[in-house]
């Protein structure tokens, strides 16, 4: 296997070449690489080294943003040969920003960050609504829910969410993650989330960890 | 899960603090001036003896101070007889709360902007001094802006709206919140030359010259009035939402974005050494910024540092020669790796030090640079929301902040709904008890 092909697409991941990435991509297909070792040995290692470095302060916000314009550049192509192959996502997330609020870039990183773990994400967009939440739950087989709220007049909308899941007779199936500016790890617990994490690549590394444990039983 | 913050939270709600609106009037307007002649004389000095200790009260002294000079002397560590009251203004949503529960008319909430008659009719009512956001100054946005239209309405009744800054945004009905960011047209350089060149150019129309020529006689002089340098990253953040400055930022046409940035930094340089030279006297100079969030800047520091540092020294500079050596800025979030290139290019009062759940940034800041930075701001406005107990607690430890000195408590931000009316008056006394 061509590692230094490999190696060279996390490398042009993770300085945000999202052409490069593209045309690698294209070359290690070409040459009979496996997609899903594309997929993990270059996309998902060059996301995670973004991550690491994003949590570490040693990259920002812009940085994080090209290197996932990059990895979906990759994704773009690699996805139908995956699909071909019968190569499944880790697991299935709904994520959203919850009913109220407008505010997505936290959630768009979030979810750009997950998305690089390997993970499936159905993206509600803003203003969620907890009982659109639900149904994307079920219909989507989803372990893990992410909700996002940036504001304090709305982060009750988390609370509602997990409410919902309840009444709807599935929280016991999913994993509720939290965050956003206003959250604490206090409020989580306060309204029975499962995580809370600070930022993103930290929300994408629990994201794994916790679907991992749903599959796991 | 990371949320880029506070960044837009209370602001793009009406409008008025993230940019300026029209002349960039924030709080002073003309009628206002011409309505309000019982300001225009200069207020008494009071004279401290030179190589007096840096003293932060007038112990026992019998001498009334105007806000204008408890401010400014506190900001200068000279004595003071006590401290001021200041706000950062309200969420509309909080105001019509107010009304609602018939504490204040309803006509206020209606007509509520920084520094306007509403405002002060709502000072007197809660017992505030005055709110920290009056200043003027020039039209340092795009000009003329793009027109506002709705370029689509999608089947849930959102609408798709460019607003004057060419950004897209999705506005969705019954949502307060702040729309979201879709879109925008600033996207290479045949867009930057073609449509946002010409728009950020300098021009007389930029300046009400009149209203300079006459500022320091129709001007307020019991409370502190700023001169409003604009935004040198913030405002075209604004016009390209996050995502589309990181794509910018890393464009392969790697001058483009820094092209960006000087050419509407010139223009704004232009405009504060216009509004000088008409001889306007002003109490500080204020930037708003709003670069960082709940995990710290926007950008990366050294790529800010490259970008920003000569244009803040400049107008900085300019600002020191014509005798203004207190200089604001207003950025919500975690602040602390920008603050070194603010600091060092002439920046010395953190605003509005937001408390978030990250806490207090002014000690460290203090810690760091010394006495040459000052704060307004770092009171959790969030204790508002809870009890005179949690109150209690929060000016213990604005006391102690205090106490360091060139510290002026405020409101971490506009006071958000769910703020006890009762509390706000409580705390706007309890705070007039430091000395």
């Amino acid at each position: 296997m061509n590692t230094e092909l490999l190696n060279e697409i996390s490398e042009k991941l993770q300085r945000g070449k999202a052409k490069d990435v593209s045309a690698l991509v294209n070359q290690a297909l070409e040459e009979g690489i496996a997609p899903d070792v594309i997929l993990n040995d270059a996309l998902v290692v060059g996301m995670n080294i973004v991550g690491e470095k994003f949590r570490s302060n040693e990259v920002f916000v812009p940085e994080v943003l090209v290197a996932a314009r990059a990895m979906n550049a990759g994704l773009k192509i690699l996805n139908p040969v995956l699909a071909d192959a019968g190569v499944e996502p880790i697991g299935t997330a709904v994520i959203c920003t919850v009913k109220g609020d407008m505010h997505d870039i936290g959630k768009n990183l979030v979810r750009m960050m997950i998305e690089g773990q390997g993970i499936k994400c159905v993206d509600l967009g803003v203003d969620a609504a907890p009982e659109a939440v639900v149904a994307a739950v079920k219909e989507n087989n989803a372990q893990l829910v992410c909700l996002s709220a940036l504001l304090t007049t709305t982060m009750g909308g988390q609370r509602d969410v997990i409410e919902a899941l309840c009444e709807a007779g599935i929280r016991d199936t999913v994993r509720v993650m939290v965050g956003g500016a206003p959250v604490t790890k206090e409020w989580a617990d306060d309204i029975g989330a499962d995580c809370y994490t600070l930022d993103a690549a930290s929300a994408a590394k629990e994201a794994k960890r916790l679907i991992l444990e749903m599959k796991k039983g | 899960m990371s949320g880029v913050s506070i960044i837009w939270q209370g602001c793009k709600l009406n409008g008025s603090h993230d940019k300026p609106s029209p002349w960039g009037l924030r709080g002073e307007s003309f009628r206002f001036y011409s309505n309000q002649t019982n300001h225009n004389n200069p207020p008494k000095t009071i004279h401290h003896k030179k190589g007096a200790p840096p003293a932060h009260s007038v112990p026992g002294a019998n001498i009334t101070m105007t806000n204008r000079e408890r401010a400014l002397n506190i900001l200068h560590y000279k004595p003071y007889d006590r401290m001021p009251a200041v706000h950062f203004g309200y969420w509309p949503e909080l105001l019509y709360e107010w009304a609602e529960q018939g504490k204040i008319p309803l006509a206020l909430a209606q007509s509520w902007g920084d520094g306007n008659a509403a405002d002060e009719e709502l000072d007197r009512l809660i017992g505030w001094d005055f709110n920290w956001y009056r200043t003027a100054g020039a039209h340092t946005g795009l000009l003329p802006g793009f027109e506002h239209k709705v370029l689509e309405v999608l089947p849930d009744g959102t609408r798709r709206v460019q607003n004057g800054d060419g950004l897209i945004e999705k506005i969705r009905p019954g949502v307060t919140s702040i729309p979201s960011e879709d879109d925008y047209l600033l996207k290479d350089r045949a867009a930057f030359e073609e449509l946002y060149k010409p728009k950020m150019q300098f021009s007389p129309a930029r300046i009400n010259y009149e209203y300079f020529k006459n500022f320091n006689e129709t001007r307020r002089y019991d409370v502190p009035v700023g001169l409003h340098l604009g935004s040198v990253l913030g405002s075209i953040r604004s016009m390209v939402s996050v995502v589309g400055m990181s794509y910018l930022i890393y464009d392969e046409d790697e001058e483009l974005f820094a092209d960006i940035v000087d050419t509407f930094a010139e223009m704004q340089y232009q405009c504060a050494e216009e509004i000088l030279a008409t001889g306007a006297k002003f109490d500080f100079a204020h930037y708003w910024e709003d670069i960082c969030y709940n995990s710290g800047p926007l950008l990366s520091p050294e790529i800010f540092n490259e970008l920003c540092a000569k244009h803040y020294k400049k107008r900085n500079d300019l600002c020191h020669k014509y005798g203004i050596d207190i200089i604001s800025l207003d950025c919500d979030g975690v602040t602390e790796k920008l603050l070194p290139t603010w600091y060092e290019n002439g920046i010395n009062t953190m605003f509005p030090i937001e408390i978030g759940t990250w806490g207090d940034q002014f000690e460290a800041a203090r810690n760091k640079f010394g006495t040459g930075m000052r704060g307004v701001g770092g009171m959790d406005k969030t204790v508002l929301r809870r009890d005179k107990a949690a109150v209690d607690r929060e000016l213990v430890r604005l006391r102690r902040l205090s106490a360091l000195g060139g510290f002026i408590p405020c409101p971490d931000h506009r006071l958000m709904p769910g703020t006890k009316f009762e509390l706000v008056q409580y705390y706007a006394e309890e705070i007039k008890k430091i000395k």
